[in-house]
This record gives structure tokens, sequence and C-alpha cells, in this order.
């Protein structure tokens, strides 16, 4: 196996509080593209439950990042958990692409905590999404020339995905409310271009990194990546479930129809907890085929 | 449930181990060499690398070393053992931060014959 770094006590950890914080960035830009995108179709309920999320995200993705900078000072220290308050190595880790990434991130997240304010906060809270995912486009291996296609197939890349994972949990609420249905038919088919930019951006992005087809089979790097993508194609085969089945069940108002689109909606949840775990693994411990 | 199985994926895939980054890196002593006597220890690597820690090990315990490079990003590294290396088996480990801000870490193993 190339390409696979040694993996340790801390190096787990590092892979679940990355996954977390990926998850936050997630929900919390989601939840501002849902409220601005859906902000006529939904009801106030849904809005508010979008609302929280964003901003009960934010707060928990600004705890990560610091809990971040802590785990990456005690990997690179060599002293253990110690590490984690040292000075000199903290002062390391913010000077690297870590500390770059880590300006955008806390003010994006910050700035959203503004759609709690009327009217323009809204529009504070759309810029802090975009600072978020430029903050992800900070770090990663050094690419040279393609550094800036990478990043913006990554932007497009994360706002996609957080578009459709941010939507998860209000839709899953909607299901109840009487203006559901239509909020749903809706979302479904803004979610089919989504998902369209999702997976060119993808597709180009491992394309970039892996180099050739061969590189996805030999390496830890394409083997992490395979599986993402096996755990993705799940995920679309049960969106496209609820697309075509399950919301035209609910708008013609079958029995159970809301209990099974809300059940469906719960496992696409828990295959994106899967995604991100994959995902924090294949950018920890692994090297792109294009690095080695 | 979850949690644990991949906790315990994860793990398991720990024996497979494999330096990313530092893959053109060179040593002196090579890896695997054995030599009659350590004047230093160096390593090269593609990219300026930080290294933080370094440990030098025998099977009787950590052998002190002085280092030569200091904690700044250099593509060489130097140190120097503080006494002649006795005959034996030894281990060099370091762990750093590329100059992507990926923690690094790697190792090379040498043996002194008299």
């Amino acid at each position: 196996m190339t390409g696979l770094a040694p993996i340790d006590g801390v190096v787990v950890l590092a892979i679940f509080a990355k996954a977390l914080g990926y998850g936050a960035a997630l929900l919390t830009m989601g939840g501002v593209l849902f409220t601005v995108l859906f902000a006529k179709r939904a009801e106030e309920s849904v809005l508010r439950l979008a609302r929280h999320l964003a901003v009960g995200a934010a707060l928990v993705g600004l705890a990560v990042l610091a809990l971040r900078f802590g785990i990456r000072a005690a990997r690179i220290s060599g002293m253990g958990f110690e590490g984690a308050t040292d000075p000199m190595m903290l002062g390391f880790v913010w000077e690297s692409p870590l500390g770059t990434a880590a300006i955008w991130r806390g003010v994006g997240e910050l700035a959203i905590l503004a759609i709690l304010l009327p009217r323009v906060g809204k529009w504070i809270a759309l810029a802090g999404s975009l600072a978020v995912a430029i903050s992800f486009a900070q770090v990663g291996h050094s690419l040279g020339e393609l550094r800036a296609p990478l990043a913006v197939l990554l932007v497009l890349h994360l706002l996609a995905v957080a578009f459709w994972v941010g939507a998860l949990l209000p839709l899953r609420k909607a299901a109840l409310t009487t203006t559901g249905a239509d909020l749903l038919h809706h979302f479904g088919n803004v979610a089919s271009y989504g998902v369209g930019v999702l997976i060119i951006a993808g597709a180009a992005l491992a394309w970039l990194l892996s180099g050739s087809v061969a590189a996805l089979f030999g390496t830890a790097y394409g083997l992490v990546l395979l599986v993402k993508i096996v755990i993705v194609s799940t995920l679309l085969g049960i969106a496209a479930l609820n697309k075509l089945i399950l919301v035209p069940a609910l708008r013609a108002e079958k029995r159970g129809a809301a209990i099974a689109l809300r059940r469906s909606i719960s496992i696409e949840m828990l295959a994106v907890v899967l995604i991100l775990l994959a995902t924090a693994t294949l950018t920890s411990v692994t090297t792109p085929p294009i690095n080695l | 449930m979850i949690k644990q199985t991949l906790f315990g994926m994860v793990v398991a895939m720990a024996p497979m181990l494999a330096a990313a980054h530092s893959k053109s890196e060179t040593t002196t002593p090579a890896d695997g060499a054995t030599v009659t006597e350590v004047p230093e220890l160096s390593m090269r690597f593609d990219d300026p690398m930080r290294i933080i820690s370094v440990t030098l090990s025998s099977p009787d315990g950590d052998v002190e070393i002085e280092r030569e490079t200091g904690m700044d990003p250099a593509k060489e590294f130097l140190a120097m053992p503080m006494e002649e290396l006795a005959p034996g088996s030894y281990r060099f480990d370091w762990r750093g931060m590329a100059s992507d801000g990926h923690p690094m870490q790697g190792s090379f193993s040498f043996t002194v014959a008299k």
C-alpha cells in the first residue's frame, strides 16, 4: 500500500475531529443556503430550524477549530497530548496553511451567526458561508499550478454538498407540515442541478488528484476514495428514490408517505456521516497519487 | 457501534505503513545500513520540512544527540551524536510538519558494527 501515513491514537482523534469539523461546516453553510433559497416556500417553523441549525453548527465548528489546532500541535510535537497546549507548537500550526484556513473558517462561522439578525443578516451569513467554503481551499497538498482550478472546484463541490446536507433536517421537519410536499418537490428540482455540480466538481477533483485510474486501485488514497464513491452512490440512490417515489406519494397524500420519507431522510443523514468519516480519513492519512 | 467499527478499521490499517511525502528522502546513515562509525545523522527532503522532535534510540534506551538544524523549515536536517555510538542497532525517529501544514513523521534504522 503506497501513500498511507502511520496511524496512531492522536491520528484517529484527528480524523474524528476533522469529520466533525466537516459536518459542522456543511450544516452551517447548508442551513444558510436553505434559509436564503427557500425563504418564500418554507414555513416559518422550518426556516427557524434551518437558522438554528446554521447557528448551532457554526458554534460547534468554532469549538472544533480550536480543538483541531490542539490536535495538530500534539501531532507535530512528538510530545503526545502535552504538545496540544505548547505555545511554540501552536505557533507553528498558526504559521502553517491551517492558520490561514482557520482565519477564513473562523470569520465565516462568526459571520453566519448574523443569520439571527433581520433582513441584512441573511446576506452577511451568505458571505460567511462562502468564506467557510473558501477556507477548505487554503489547506491541502502543494499542487503548484493546479492550485487555482482545484480551489474553484473544491469550493463549488462543497457548496453543492452543503446545500444538500444542510437541507436534510429542515426537509425532514417539512414533511410534517402542510406545505411540505410542495417544498420537497421544489427542493428535488433544485437539488438535481446541485447534484450535477457536486458530481462534476467531485469527479474533476478526483481526476486531477489521482492522475490515472490505475492509481485508484494501487494507492491508499484511491481505495478510500472508492469507498467514498460507493457510499455517495448509495446516497444518490436514496435521493432518487425520494424524488421519484416518496415525494410524489407525499404530494398525493398517500398514507404513511410522510413516515417513509422521514425515515429515508434519516438514512441519508447516516450515509452523510459515513461519507464525512471517509473523507476525513482520505484527507488525513493518505497522499493523493499526484503527490507520490 | 458504527463508530467502533470504523475505529477498528482505521486501527487495522495501521500496520500498512508508508511514509507519505518523505518518499524521496535520503538519510545518513542509510536506512538498514551497517556502518562502523556515525559522525553525523542527516536527512534530505524535496520540500522544506520543519523537523520538530527527533530521538535516537538503541535497545538500551535513548541516545543523546545534538541538533545542528533548528526548527525552521529546511531541506536538509543535520544532527550529531554527543558521544561515539557503541556497536548495536539504532533507530532514528522524527516528527514535524511539511510546508503544506501536514503533520509528518518518519524513521530510519541502522546498525553500528565494531
